[in-house]
């Protein structure tokens, strides 16, 4: 992680490509408006026009028609009348919404944080001197190489109903079924929990090769200076790993709102609506009740908040950086 | 306090963790042993009574579309690979070599498409494709894998082109080579690493696709594992057998691509490109 930052200052001192553009023994003057200069930034341009293309294809182009869609009263297969900003409002004043953007915000906030709780307490165990560390490294990845359809499916065969292996042991334990996924407030839980089990080997990648970079000698030092652990891990470890705790906070939260297959094929948004995200609403009022137009607003406001959020942190990303 | 009595607790200490280690390692991979032990285990249905069986396997390969769905998602999967890599390299190197205004626009639309729903993408893309005949078709669901892992599959090849110094590829621009020329014969030659790397990713994104799929793909002789194990619950009492032998073969491709690969595949790398521009 710290080699291409290494590089990316070099290449942005003497040796920037407009720099290093002319031959040795060129003449500097007119170096923009020179025949090199301008058709290496040709080859440049023919180098990213594919990437371009797609982009503008594959995530421009439905950028643009769905905001023509959600201002019309649309089904699958026209665009229907315009109604203007019907659609936005009739999403605002649906109580349905709101209880999604809530528990979006649970969703989101408890899978951050709590990988990141857990995959930071594996990285620092991990780097201590462990018989077999690279092997538990690699087993505890799976969680998040096994594919979202695979997991989901043990942990209904695990827990879905009163007959699965779990709440039975829970019951032959003397307690009662906590009823995982079909009490409402319960599946609250038990789908943020299952988030937090599917996401920490990713944190704990991330916080391991954050850890990998920290100073050693800061901490022989400190604990001259008689410093006990706690104030190690609160006063060198925790600031030192700050910038790429940021990043792997932003980069969870992108993955937890974007969420769809966790949640609707443990619950399908259920019981009671009590576990539907924004994401997984906007694909049920498409595709399940046929109000295109509505379902996009509903992906639309996701995205208009996502993007806000993202683009600000992205700049804090910036400062962090240059702090 | 003596030496001895400090390295000896020193060394219960390392015991202690990897103790601990072991109980968390097996309480986390609870749902994997699931699957292992109800794909090798007789069905409830069978007649077997051994121990470890290979039926439930054999049972989903020879009597249901299993078969066809594997290779409909290796090919999806690995068409996906190709071209993202083969996109992204070029756009990388543009990104890491290139400065200005235009550039560092792009990096930032870059990162705001990767955060954007694939949802957002799914519905209109689906009415545009449907004209074009690419729905319940691999060739549109791997156009949309493409473009959905393009923005950090460039981003990769970007932060590890990076990494390859400059100055080799001056000394073949004094030499009179092109762009071209020292792109593919000095950086490609050099970005083994980040290109793996790009590919595991874009490996894992198409293999894992639920969403897509789903809203793309109607009939059977073209789903991917991930919609086609949907229809085993369809039944009144699941057959989890079968269910746990397809998930087996699910499960395998990315556990031995990230098995092989995973010394090249930080997924710190992602989040340094990201904090380097």
């Amino acid at each position: 992680m710290s080699a291409p930052e290494i590089s990316r200052t070099a290449t942005h001192g003497a040796n920037a490509p407009d720099e290093s553009d002319r031959a040795p023994g060129a003449a500097p003057i007119g170096r923009r408006h020179s025949r090199r200069g301008r058709s290496r930034a040709l080859t440049l341009l023919v180098l990213v026009a594919p990437s371009v293309l797609l982009l503008a294809v594959i995530n421009g182009y439905p950028v643009v028609y769905g905001l023509v869609q959600s201002t019309h009263d649309s089904t699958l297969i026209s665009s229907g009348a315009w109604t203007g900003l019907a659609n936005y409002t009739h999403v605002f004043t649906d109580p349905s919404f709101w209880s999604a953007t809530l528990f979006t915000l649970i969703f989101t906030v408890v899978g951050v944080f709590g990988s990141w709780a857990v995959g930071l307490g594996l990285a620092l165990l991990l780097r201590t001197s462990v018989p077999g560390a690279t092997a538990f490294k690699v087993l505890l990845m799976l969680p998040w190489v096994v594919p979202v359809v695979v997991s989901t499916t043990a942990w209904n065969w695990l827990i879905a109903t009163s007959e699965s292996p779990i709440p039975k042991l829970i019951h032959a334990l003397g307690f009662a079924d906590p009823m995982f996924l079909s009490d409402p407030t319960t599946a609250k839980v038990t789908v943020c929990l299952f988030k937090v089990w599917a996401s920490f080997p990713f944190m704990m990648v991330m916080m391991s090769s954050a850890l990998a970079a920290v100073d050693h000698a800061l901490y022989e030092a400190s604990s001259l200076d008689g410093a006990g652990r706690w104030q190690q891990l609160t006063r060198i470890t925790l600031p030192n790993i700050g910038r790429s705790t940021y990043i792997s906070w932003i980069l969870m939260m992108i993955f937890c709102v974007n969420d769809f297959p966790s949640i609707y094929l443990l619950t399908g948004g259920g019981p009671a609506n009590s576990t539907t995200t924004l994401i997984v609403l906007a694909y049920r009022t498409v595709f399940q009740n046929f109000q295109v137009g509505t379902g996009v607003a509903i992906a639309f406001v996701l995205t208009a908040a996502l993007v806000l959020v993202s683009v600000v942190l992205y700049r804090q990303i910036r400062k962090v950086e240059t702090a | 306090m003596s030496r001895q009595t400090r390295t000896g607790r020193r060394a219960s200490g390392r015991w202690w963790r990897f103790a601990l280690l072991t109980v968390i390692t097996l309480i986390v991979l609870v749902p994997v042993l699931a699957v292992m032990w109800l794909c090798f285990r007789p069905s409830s249905s069978s007649s077997s009574h051994a121990f470890f069986t290979l039926e439930n396997l054999t049972h989903v390969f020879r009597d249901t579309d299993v078969l066809i769905w594997f290779r409909n998602s290796l090919v999806v999967t690995f068409a996906t690979v190709l071209v993202s890599v083969a996109v992204a390299a070029p756009a990388g190197y543009a990104l890491s070599r290139g400065r200005g205004r235009a550039i560092s626009g792009y990096s930032l639309l870059l990162f705001v498409v990767q955060s954007l729903p694939i949802i957002t993408a799914v519905i209109p893309l689906f009415i545009l494709f449907a004209r074009f005949g690419l729905t319940d078709s691999l060739l549109g669901l791997t156009i949309i894998y493409v473009g959905s892992t393009i923005s950090v599959a460039t981003w990769m090849m970007a932060a590890y082109i990076d990494t390859i110094p400059i100055a080799l590829e001056e000394a073949a621009w004094a030499d009179g080579t092109g762009i071209w020329g020292s792109f593919l014969r000095i950086v490609l030659r050099n970005s083994l690493p980040g290109i793996l790397s790009t590919a595991t990713f874009a490996f894992l994104v198409a293999w894992n696709d639920y969403l897509v799929a789903l809203v793309f793909l109607r009939s059977s002789g073209r789903f991917t594992l991930p919609v086609g194990i949907e229809t085993f619950f369809q039944q009144h009492a699941t057959d989890w057998g079968s269910v746990m032998a397809v998930s087996v073969v699910m499960l395998l491709p990315p556990a031995i691509v990230f098995g092989a690969l995973n010394r090249y595949f930080s997924v710190g790398g992602i989040g340094g490109s990201l904090a380097g521009r």
